[in-house]
């Protein structure tokens, strides 16, 4: 994982997201190999944006991998039918594969609430080793947040994200990391730990306007490329996620 | 005046944005001119965006004057306002009110994702009185602006109508800023 040096735009290869507009705030897509923490309260809509990163990218010949820690992937994928870009052919095919975190767990035995060192180290290299035999290019973890509460120790969540970014980038593999934040938070990450290893934060919020609540997403941090850091107004529709800007004028003090 | 005022609207290029000007009682005759001849006559997916009337109040009206509306949805920024409970219907979608003017671009352009790809889009704000009722100047001018140029850059026309009634300085100001040309329905 890079570790806070910005390169020029164009030495990157970009992983384009398939989200048009995130794409376009991103000057052409994540870099390639970056770890992103897609941060937000419940209903901002982190768990379709991310599965529709990796939709486009099976689409478009990656492999791509989802581990879900809370929600069962049987859940998950009866709901994905409702998305006009999802083929169920992806699935068949094994080019968008779904696990379950829970029973990875169970088969490694590491079913306490409180994970050690070595059990961290397990963990990580379980996924990497995933992501290795796989061979894949886009990896979502839904969400680190529920991990991060097993290891408690912000050294133990600094560990394994730094680890785990480190090899999944060195894999090619670009990676969402969901992270879970109550509307309130005034940080990106519920242990303050994922926000300063990550290699990009997008936050997804609710922004309420005179009454009205708007859906928002705001790239704070992209390290490998120039990006947009206002706010834009999007919505979960059956062709994808879209985006449009935050329109300024609206604000409480422009009245 | 339906047959004259459709005549000026076949003469207006891709991507343009007019802003049609009409009394209160002339309201029939320009949708008829918009929606029986002119897209018809260009084969246009129509995107009409409601801030005055609900969409099923339209849609009565369309069938009055015996409108095809296969090739209209609607984008209804009034019923959920109004606490109607409105029949679920294929060809609306509903926005919370007026005032979430970003909604309303982020409907257009999924409905515009959504339509047949070989026709060509049309989206009627109907009208610039009624969002500047719910909306204030500076908000509402950067609202046109972007979903003018939006529009114009996917070569879709935008007709934005005002009722000449109930127009003012600012409303004039701002449809002279994003339109590229007016179009009077009393001079039709």
């Amino acid at each position: 994982m890079p570790q806070g040096k910005s390169e020029p735009a164009a030495d990157r290869d970009r992983c384009v997201t398939g989200v048009e507009g995130l794409d376009s705030i991103l000057s052409g897509g994540i870099p390639r190999g970056n770890t992103v923490l897609v941060t937000g309260s419940v209903g901002t809509g982190k768990t379709s944006l991310s599965v529709e990163f990796l939709i486009h990218g099976a689409r478009t010949g990656e492999n791509s991998l989802y581990i879900s820690v809370t929600e069962s992937s049987e859940k998950l994928i009866q709901n994905l039918v409702r998305y006009e870009y999802f083929e169920p052919r992806l699935v068949k095919e094994g080019r968008l594969i779904f696990i379950d975190l829970p029973l990875i767990y169970h088969r490694l035995g590491l079913e306490k609430m409180e994970f050690d060192s070595q059990d961290v180290t397990i963990l990580t290299k379980v996924i990497v080793d995933l992501v290795r035999e796989m061979r894949t290019k886009r990896l979502v973890i839904d969400s680190v947040t529920s991990v991060c509460y097993r290891l408690k120790e912000p050294e133990k969540i600094r560990q394994f994200i730094l680890d785990l970014g480190t090899a999944l980038s060195g894999l090619g593999c670009t990676t969402l990391l969901v992270s879970e934040i109550s509307p309130s938070a005034d940080r990106y990450s519920l242990f303050g730990v994922e926000e300063a290893i990550a290699d990009g934060i997008v936050i997804m919020s609710n922004y309420e306007r005179r009454g009205d609540l708007l859906r928002t997403l705001q790239v704070v941090k992209m390290r490998g490329t120039t990006h947009s850091r206002a706010k834009y107004v999007l919505d979960l529709t059956p062709v994808g996620v879209l985006l449009v800007p935050l329109l300024k004028g609206g604000s409480v003090t422009a009245g | 005046m339906a047959r004259s005022l459709a005549d000026q609207l076949l003469e207006l290029p891709e991507g343009s944005a007019a802003w049609l000007r009409m009394r209160t009682e002339d309201y029939f005759d320009v949708v008829r001119a918009i929606f029986d001849v002119f897209a018809p006559k260009k084969t246009l997916d129509s995107i009409y965006v409601t801030c005055t009337l609900p969409a099923h109040s339209i849609q009565n009206a369309l069938q009055v004057l015996e409108v095809p509306t296969d090739h209209i949805w609607f984008v209804d920024c009034i019923s959920q306002i109004m606490m109607s409970t409105a029949e679920r219907d294929e060809h609306t979608i509903l926005v919370e009110s007026p005032t979430m003017l970003e909604n309303i671009m982020l409907k257009v352009d999924y409905l515009i994702r959504h339509s047949q790809r070989e026709r060509t889009d049309l989206i009627v704000i109907d009208s610039i009185n009624s969002l500047s009722i719910h909306n204030n100047m500076k908000i509402l001018n950067e609202f046109l602006h972007i979903l003018v140029n939006n529009l114009r850059s996917k070569n879709a026309y935008t007709l934005i109508f005002s009722m000449e009634e109930y127009e003012n300085d600012e409303v004039r100001n701002i449809m002279n800023l994003v339109c590229d040309q007016m179009i009077s329905a009393r001079e039709a």
